[in-house]
Parts: C-alpha cells; sequence; structure tokens
C-alpha cells in the first residue's frame, strides 16, 4: 500500500514508517504541519493516509480538519487518524459523510502491531476502525440505544469497531448467520432502511454517534 | 388600600423617628459632656471608657437605622494595641471613633429637630380640624396661615381643606424624614470606602491564599498521580525488557512473554497518563476553545441539553476556561445520576469583567449543596479563582439551577 503519514514528532513519525515498512507497505511521503497535509495527499495521491489529530503550527484539531478537507477534495481517500485521547465529537465529525473508509484509533493501538495492521487494512478497504473506547463511551452514554438487547449491544460495539460478520462470529462465539441476524435486527431498530446511499454498518454506527443530539 | 399602606407607613416611619429620641437624647448629652470627657480624658487612660460608650450608643443607631435602610450598617473595627498608651494614640487616629463623635453631633440636633418637626406636623391636623369650633372667639382676621379667616365658610373649607393636604404630605414626607435619618447615620457609622477596600483586599489575600493552597494540593495529587502511578510503570515495564533482553537467547518463550508484560504495562501508563493530562487541562478545550468543548460536551448526553454560548469575542485564562469546563461536566454528571430532567440548559457568557456559567434542569430539585462531592467540588474550584457559585435546588419542581461566576481578567 502506497501511504502517507502526518505527524510532527519526529520519533513517532520515524517509528511509524519502521513499523509500516516493515509490513510491507510503502510511505511515499511525510507532512510535518497542518497546511503541508492536503497539497501533499493530492500531489501523491496514496492508498491510503495516516494523520495526527494535533498537528502544528497551533497544535488544536489541525489534522482533523486536514482529514475533512482532503475527503471532500478526494472523496473516499481512506484516512486513519491518530490522537493521544478520543473524543467521540470528533468521530461524529469524521464519519458524517456516511462513505466508510475512515479509522480513529488511540495512538496506543500502534503498539498492537497485527491490531493496527488490521485496522489499516480495513481502513484501506472501505471499512471503519473506531477505538474501542470511542466505542465504550458511546454504549455507556446513549440511551436511544435501549432498544437494542444485551448481545445486540455487543454486536454493534464490535461492528462500530469495523470488525467484519465472520470476525464478530468468532468473536462471540455465535454462527455468521446469527450476527447477520443480529445486524439485520440492529439496523430495523435503528431505522436504516437497505435501499439508502452510503455503507449501512457506517450509518448504523453513526446513528448512535448522533442520536440524542 | 395602596394609600392605606402607605398611611401605614407614615405612622411607623413617625414611630421610628420618635424611637430615635432614645439615642439623639444621648447623643445630645454626649455632646454636651464631650468637652468634658476630653479634657478628663486627655493624657489619662480614660480614653477607651469614652468611645466605649459613644461605640454602645452608636451601635443601638446602627441596628435601629438597619431597619429603615433594610440592610445592616457594618461596624468598623475599634482599634486594638497592646499597651494603654498604644490605645490612646491609636482611638485618636481613628477616622471610625470621630466619625462616631461626629453623628452625635448631627443625631443630637439634627435628629432632634427632625422628630420635634414630625410630630408637629401630625398635630397641624388636629388643630386645623378644630379650628371651626373655636375661630369665631379670636378677633376676625387673626387665624390661619396663609389665607385669613373672616366668614363660616372660610372657617370650614380653608381647616378641613389644609388638613387633608397636610395628610398627603405625611404619606410622603414621614418616611423621606425617616429615610433621611437612616441616610445620614449609614454615611457616619457605616465602613468608609477605604475602609471596604481594606475589607476587601483582606478578602482577596485570603482567598488568594485558598487559591494557593488549592493549587499546591493539585500539584502534588498529580506529582503522586504520575509518581506512583505512570512513573512506576514505566520502570517496570523497562524492567521486565531488560530481563527480556537477558533471557533473549536462553529462553526466546519467557523473554516473549517478558515483551508482551512490559507492552501491557506502558499500556497502562499511558491510559493513566491521559487521565491525569485531563486533569490538569482537558484536551479538547486547547482544540476548540470552551464554546466548542462544551458542545462536546453536551452532545450526547441521555438527558437533552440545549446549549447556548456566543463565540466569545475574547478568552478567558486558561485556569478560568478549566474551571468553567468543569462546572459544566460536573453539573451534567449530576442530572444524569441524580435529576431525573427531561431536559437541561447549559449557558455561558461574559459579563463584563465575568464569565457567568449556568447549568440548569426540568429535574426533581433537592440538591444539597453540602452533601454531594460534585458540588462540593464545584464550590471548592470556583471559590479558588475567587468566583462565586450559587445553588438553587428547591423540591416544588423548578429544578435545580447552578450558576457560577468567574472573574476573566479586568
Amino acid at each position: 500500500m502506497r501511504l502517507v503519514i502526518a505527524e510532527d514528532n519526529v520519533l513517532l513519525r520515524e517509528g511509524l514508517q519502521l513499523l509500516l515498512t516493515t509490513v510491507g507497505h510503502e510511505v511515499v511521503a511525510v507532512a510535518g504541519s497542518g497546511p503541508e497535509v492536503v497539497p501533499t495527499l493530492l500531489e501523491h495521491r496514496p492508498d491510503a493516509a495516516i494523520l495526527d489529530v494535533r498537528l502544528p503550527p497551533g497544535f488544536r484539531d489541525e489534522g482533523l480538519r486536514a482529514a475533512i478537507q482532503a475527503r471532500k477534495l478526494l472523496p473516499g481517500l481512506p484516512i486513519l487518524v491518530l490522537s493521544q485521547y478520543v473524543e467521540e465529537t470528533y468521530a461524529a465529525e469524521l464519519l458524517a459523510d456516511g462513505a466508510g473508509g475512515i479509522g480513529y484509533l488511540l495512538k496506543d493501538r500502534v503498539a498492537r502491531v497485527e491490531e493496527f495492521q488490521e485496522a489499516l487494512e480495513r481502513v484501506a478497504a472501505g471499512g471503519t476502525a473506531l477505538d474501542p473506547e470511542v466505542v465504550s463511551q458511546l454504549l455507556t452514554r446513549r440511551d436511544p440505544l435501549d432498544s437494542l438487547t444485551p448481545r445486540e449491544r455487543e454486536v454493534l460495539s464490535l461492528m462500530a469497531q469495523g470488525l467484519d460478520n465472520a470476525t464478530i462470529a468468532a468473536t462471540l462465539v455465535i454462527t455468521e448467520r446469527s450476527v447477520s441476524k443480529h445486524i439485520g435486527n440492529i439496523f430495523g431498530k435503528l431505522g436504516l432502511p437497505p435501499d439508502q446511499a452510503g455503507d449501512r454498518r457506517v450509518r448504523a454506527v453513526l446513528t448512535f454517534l448522533e442520536a440524542g443530539d | 388600600m395602596k394609600i392605606r399602606a402607605r398611611f401605614a407607613r407614615s405612622l411607623r416611619s413617625t414611630w421610628y423617628l420618635v424611637a430615635g429620641l432614645r439615642t439623639a437624647l444621648p447623643a445630645l448629652l454626649g455632646v454636651c459632656l464631650l468637652p468634658l470627657a476630653l479634657l478628663l480624658a486627655f493624657g489619662v487612660p480614660g480614653l477607651p471608657w469614652v468611645a466605649g460608650r459613644i461605640r454602645a450608643l452608636t451601635n443601638v443607631e446602627r441596628r435601629r437605622a438597619a431597619k429603615v435602610l433594610g440592610q445592616p450598617i457594618l461596624e468598623p473595627a475599634t482599634p486594638q494595641a497592646i499597651n494603654p498608651y498604644q490605645q490612646y494614640f491609636s482611638l485618636m487616629r481613628s477616622t471610625a471613633v470621630w466619625r462616631d463623635i461626629g453623628w452625635m453631633f448631627v443625631h443630637g440636633f439634627v435628629g432632634l429637630i427632625v422628630t420635634v418637626f414630625s410630630v408637629e406636623m401630625w398635630l397641624t391636623i388636629p388643630w386645623n380640624l378644630a379650628l371651626p369650633f373655636w375661630w369665631w372667639t379670636q378677633p376676625p382676621g387673626t387665624l390661619g396661615a396663609i389665607l385669613q379667616i373672616y366668614t363660616w365658610p372660610q372657617a370650614i373649607a380653608y381647616p378641613v381643606g389644609s388638613a387633608a393636604l397636610f395628610i398627603v404630605i405625611q404619606l410622603f414626607l414621614q418616611p423621606w424624614l425617616a429615610r433621611f435619618e437612616g441616610w445620614y447615620a449609614q454615611r457616619l457609622l457605616g465602613p468608609t470606602r477605604r475602609t471596604e477596600l481594606a475589607a476587601r483586599v483582606e478578602s482577596l489575600t485570603e482567598t488568594r491564599a485558598e487559591a494557593l493552597e488549592a493549587h499546591g494540593a493539585e500539584l502534588r495529587r498529580i506529582e503522586r498521580d504520575l509518581h506512583d502511578g505512570t512513573q512506576a510503570q514505566l520502570v517496570s515495564a523497562a524492567l521486565r525488557l531488560g530481563l527480556a533482553d537477558q533471557r533473549f537467547d536462553a529462553d526466546p518463550g519467557g523473554a516473549r512473554k517478558l515483551m508482551l508484560d512490559a507492552r501491557t504495562g506502558i499500556e497502562d501508563a499511558l491510559a493513566e497518563l491521559r487521565d491525569v493530562i485531563r486533569g490538569i487541562h482537558p484536551p479538547i478545550l486547547s482544540d476548540r476553545g470552551l464554546a466548542g468543548a462544551v458542545r462536546a460536551l453536551a452532545a450526547g448526553r441521555p438527558v437533552p441539553v440545549s446549549v447556548e454560548i456566543p463565540e466569545p469575542d475574547r478568552r478567558c485564562p486558561a485556569a478560568v476556561e478549566a474551571a468553567a469546563y468543569f462546572v459544566v461536566a460536573e453539573a451534567l454528571t449530576n442530572v444524569a445520576k441524580h435529576s431525573g430532567a427531561a431536559h437541561a440548559w447549559v449557558s455561558v457568557r461574559h459579563d463584563g469583567p465575568y464569565l457567568t456559567v449556568r447549568v440548569r434542569d426540568d429535574g426533581r430539585g433537592g440538591a444539597d449543596p453540602a452533601g454531594g462531592s460534585g458540588l462540593a467540588g464545584i464550590r471548592r474550584r470556583v471559590a479558588a479563582l475567587d468566583g462565586v457559585t450559587r445553588i438553587d435546588s428547591r423540591t416544588d419542581g423548578t429544578g435545580t439551577t447552578v450558576e457560577v461566576e468567574l472573574p476573566c481578567g479586568l
């Protein structure tokens, strides 16, 4: 995979580059500050981008804003956002276009090389990867999800993290058929008809990100 | 009804003025004896006694005037000294003592005159009403202050008219006189602007000390969290990596286990570090400012929250914004946990030099500001910044309102 990284911390940037090249990806360019991100992406058109939320010059949410802008200019560009802390507002902003190909993970997860790699691949393939911490914040807070059964909540939580049916089935030790049945029920309860545009799995996650607002 | 209330008030004012004789007569006596008292006290340690008597009298007036003013007159501090010699000079220099004496002069003369005038004004009414019964005993044209009375119609119309006029005057005059007496008592017996400022400095010194204390406690807590938590975790992770290095050749399986343990330890340390950072200054505040951070806080609560935050034209100091954020977070947590409310409202606005934060809900109320650790935490944090906390939580179904005012730089 051809990748672009935006990360200002040199040590972390080199660590990421090392990790990604070790597992066989190619880092075609790095951006060290917020304003560089979008031009770099437009120039190199990578398969996926890894962005830090906080970047110079302001060290605020430049990376996040760059991600949202980049998605407008390059629709469907898979972006994995890394952050030192998770904020569900940010997750909602990233997923707002409903198109998938978005990941939002704590930087800590990078240390779990395999999981990180899987998440990156999922995002590159158009799926989602939400940090388990975001998902747990959502699950403890949301009221509208009361209509879901405990099992459906478990399934939704794993689905929100971005896992596919087979992995969910393996994690919960149930058959894939019952996973798809649960997911069907979740779509039904959250009022997501099958004919609408956008990835229904992403929209299910979005629905509960936006519920109660 | 309104007239009757006014009339009652007018009578009460008169009674207040008459009761003022209780202090006016001793004040007059004090004024007469003062030269003698000062002469005797001069150079003699009798001055504290004299000042004490005067203060006792003015304290009676302070309590009395508080009723008509609707607010207490604060007693100025009496100078305290270790020896009689110093006491003598500090009393002679004390403005409060001289102002007390000034009041004695004013009240002794003016107070007396005002009271006599007040009573005399009432007596004009029966005097006028009695005129028709005896005016004919006097030579024609000798009675009546403004018009002279010559005929019977005049003798009836004029006194009745003037009695009515006097009653109307009384409705306004008597309360005004009472307020006048209260006003000069307040001016002379209350603290001066100077002493008020001194008291303000004192309270600021106190809150500043508390703020420093709170700040110190916070630093110690952060130090403890980092030292005993994060740092210890990292040391233990490094230790495991060292051991793994030693065992690498002999026991690859054991080394791998140690490395994985080290990674778990580092992950825990990172999680702890995140909590510590959030406690110092929530990162979203730096990212999005107070308005964005509070909106993020309000979004996705189990209870719907309406937010009203105009984009500020200037930002408050970081500590003030962090405190405001903390208040909203804590209050919304309380709403979710205890109130049973169906809706909550958050408003943040700049009122001159203050940042006002208000969180209201329509729940069952009855929050005890002394009981909950959450509300106590809000109070402490706000007080540390010299702010004010108001908690209104009756159980009559009006919900709970938490309002804080934080000074945001003058």
